[in-house]
């Protein structure tokens, strides 16, 4: 038997162990990601029964594949809806959605928008590695302008979305930002999250050194993290400027938003059903 | 809804039918001719515990109710062609992972945003074909409010007891349309419910199929530890990227469905007995052809009508059935027509190209045409 | 955490890496504070090089603070606290 199946018991549980080594590239940010997801889970000692983890198309999206719990691998763009639908069916249950940058901003930015200004109860683990890496490396709506990918071989003319600002401008209770590097406040980050309700936005800058990082002098894991490691400022109260990530530049990490009190779609609709049913 | 007579438009009545069949979950987008479906979800659903939710655009919509129905909820959405063209992409996910959802689609004057106010069967193929890939969906197709509602049960039997998308076509002319109509009582309403796992978790493959082709299903939450993805997967749910998985599951999702063919097909068959011509039609259209048969049998002619009530998978048999010339009236520039085509060398198109159904004196010249 | 790091200066941990995860991206090594581990010579069925322990008691001592089982990627680090 394999050592680890005794020795970590709790997260090997938690884990589709017979579908182990996963996808992801060597040094791949989602894996530290989904480890820091899966402990703060633990942790909160919830009904892993009651844990939904849907994701969308794309490297994190592979994600929901490796959750030995309910989970749910959808189109690209629409783990949100679909998330939706589970959560306001059954509004007892635990629904995570753990997708990528690309997934959830561009081909399901639409979904975000909309569900968080609904404010449906769920826990968005935003995986930011500024690029489509599934697709081979290509500029998305989070690379930064400047960057070079395979499709701005000339540089990216674009802006990104400064996700954090726009989570919060939606009316989002909980946004907040970590990378890769910052494991254990990203651990509990997602713990307090996980205690929380409301759409709950937690940005995770994470390195894609195969196909992003390469393209832009970090080729190897390690000078990605140091990339984070040497960049990285905490700002709980950071302006609309500071959130924004510029190429190679300073990247602002912390809780920007944390408030309670919002009721959700789900308690709205309760309330919507007693009136029907007066 | 009491038992008792009621009236009520087609989009009404999809909506009660749908209540009636154990419906509890609607997530829509308005769209012209179905709006009423959404309107009428939205003040009757609470009422019965039921949920709805007015999405931010029609894939949202299908996402959701895909997402709901794995929580063992009966579920539905409604929409026309440009949102069914926006859907199709999820679509072939409750296809390939096998999620019971009824799709509405109030057919209106297309291609693009057309007619939306009128009459189009443009979406004949387009209920069947409109995602990628080779899979099977069930399609219906009622051609008054009260088989709106009736058959509308049904859709959701069959969606449920062959864990498929169904595709429930109207048309702009049905939608609004107003009619009487009977609600029985509670005790006469048939309802099926899909096949659970009656093993348990560490026991359950949850894709294996029994001997019905069909695989029971698990709901969210009761530690069955499912996993779904819309990319080739094996028995336990997991990916499988290769050609023999892709085989054995592809073969699986078309056969469930053409294996049971024959249980699903319903057909409305109008003096067709002793018929010289038969005029295939379906939805509003069958409505004038009708009228359009009994004016020939007044002339002598022997017409009949062959209304096709399942569209998908297409009842074939039927066409083969008869030896007689076949025409095929349809609001559309010829659809259904290539089908009837693959079963028999004799058959005309009579078609329209949308707003409007056909005149019964337009279908009777095509009669007249077609036995000189 | 935090509580463990405090304490763990007096912890003593015991590292198990399962090779066969590995993808040899190193963070284990760059970010363990007391250096216990290093690349290894040979490469696992994947075509990597895992880390391997320095075997230099006592200066290198594992203390059991977790870091290198929370950046890897992979699943493949386990760290157990000696009684």
């Amino acid at each position: 038997m394999n050592p680890m199946e005794e020795m970590r018991r709790e997260e090997e549980k938690l884990l589709r162990t017979d579908r182990l080594p996963h996808v992801w590239c060597p040094g791949c940010g989602i894996g530290i990601t989904l480890n820091a997801f899966l402990r703060a889970f633990i942790r909160s000692k919830m009904d892993p029964n009651k844990l939904v983890v849907v994701s969308g198309i794309g490297c994190t999206g592979r994600a929901a594949g490796y959750v030995n719990v309910d989970s749910f691998h959808t189109t690209h763009g629409r783990g949100i809806p679909f998330a939706v639908g589970i959560k306001f069916a059954r509004p007892d249950l635990n629904v995570v959605v753990f997708s990528g940058d690309g997934d959830l901003f561009a081909i399901g930015g639409n979904h975000f928008v909309n569900a968080a200004r609904r404010n449906h109860d769920l826990l968005i683990i935003a995986v930011n590695n500024f690029t489509y890496g599934m697709t081979g490396g290509q500029h998305g709506p989070t690379t930064p302008t400047g960057a070079y990918t395979t499709t701005t071989p000339y540089g990216n003319p674009d802006r990104p979305f400064n996700i954090p600002h726009l989570a919060i401008s939606l009316g989002a209770p909980y946004v907040a930002r970590w990378t890769t590097y910052h494991v254990n406040q990203l651990q509990n980050s997602i713990y307090h999250a996980l205690h929380k309700k409301g759409f709950r936005v937690i940005e995770v800058i994470s390195q894609c050194p195969t196909v992003y990082g390469r393209r832009n002098d970090m080729k190897t894991p390690l000078e990605m993290m140091h990339y984070f490691q040497k960049n990285s400022v905490r700002k709980d109260d950071a302006s609309f400027e500071e959130l924004e990530l510029k190429y190679n530049g300073k990247i602002v990490v912390g809780v920007f938003r944390d408030i309670q009190g919002i009721p959700t779609y789900e308690e709205r609709y309760e309330d919507i059903i007693r009136r029907a049913r007066k | 809804m009491k038992p008792g007579y009621y009236f009520w438009s087609g989009d009404i009545a999809a909506a009660e039918g749908a209540i009636a069949a154990g419906c509890r979950f609607y997530a829509g987008y308005p769209i012209t001719p179905s709006s009423e479906i959404a309107e009428r979800m939205a003040l009757r659903l609470p009422q019965e515990g039921g949920k709805f939710i007015e999405m931010e655009d029609e894939i949202g919509s299908i996402a959701a109710i895909i997402g709901a129905s794995w929580t063992g909820e009966k579920v539905m959405t409604a929409t026309a062609g440009p949102g069914i063209s926006l859907m199709n992409e999820n679509i072939g996910l409750a296809a390939m992972t096998e999620v019971p959802i009824v799709v509405v689609n109030a057919m209106r004057g297309a291609p693009s945003t057309g007619l939306p106010t009128l009459i189009g069967q443009g979406d004949l193929m387009q209920a069947k074909w409109g995602s990628h890939g080779s899979y099977e969906i069930i399609s219906l197709y009622p051609d008054s409010v009260q088989e709106t509602f009736d058959l509308m049960i049904d859709a959701f039997n069959y969606a449920e007891k062959y864990r498929v998308p169904v595709m429930f076509l109207i048309d702009a002319m049905l939608a609004h349309m107003y009619e009487k109509i009977y609600v029985p009582p509670e005790d006469e309403i048939v309802r099926i419910e899909r096949k659970r796992p009656t093993t348990p978790p560490e026991e359950t493959l949850i894709y294996k199929a029994d001997d019905d082709l069909i695989p029971p299903m698990p709901r969210i939450g009761e530690g069955y530890k499912i996993h779904a993805s819309g990319l080739t997967h094996n028995e336990k749910g997991y990916p499988e990227l290769t050609p023999q998985a892709q085989e054995k599951l592809v073969r699986r999702l078309n056969d469930k469905i053409r294996k049971h063919a024959e249980e699903i097909w319903k057909v409305e068959e109008y003096k067709t007995e002793d018929a010289d011509v038969i005029v295939v039609a379906m939805g509003s259209e069958s409505r004038s052809v009708r009228l359009a048969v009994d004016l020939a049998r007044r002339e002598g002619i022997k017409a009949g009508m062959l209304r096709l009530i399942t569209i998908w998978p297409f009842p074939y048999k039927f066409i083969e059935k008869y030896n007689v010339p076949y025409i095929v009236a349809e609001i559309n520039y010829g659809q259904i027509y290539h089908k009837v085509r693959e079963y028999t060398q004799d058959v005309e198109l009579l078609p329209k190209m949308g707003g409007e159904i056909h005149k019964p004196d337009e279908v009777l010249r095509a009669i007249r045409r077609m036995v000189q | 955490m935090s509580e463990q790091n405090t304490k763990s200066l007096k912890k003593r941990g015991k590292v198990t890496i399962d090779e066969k995860r590995c993808k040899g991206c190193w963070y284990c090594i760059e970010y363990c504070p007391t250096k216990v581990l290093q690349v290894s010579e040979h490469l696992n069925e994947k075509g990597y090089h895992p880390p391997k322990l320095v075997e230099e008691p006592p200066n290198k001592v594992c203390i059991a603070c977790h870091l290198c089982e929370l950046y890897c990627p992979d699943f493949a680090i386990v760290v157990e606290e000696i009684k």
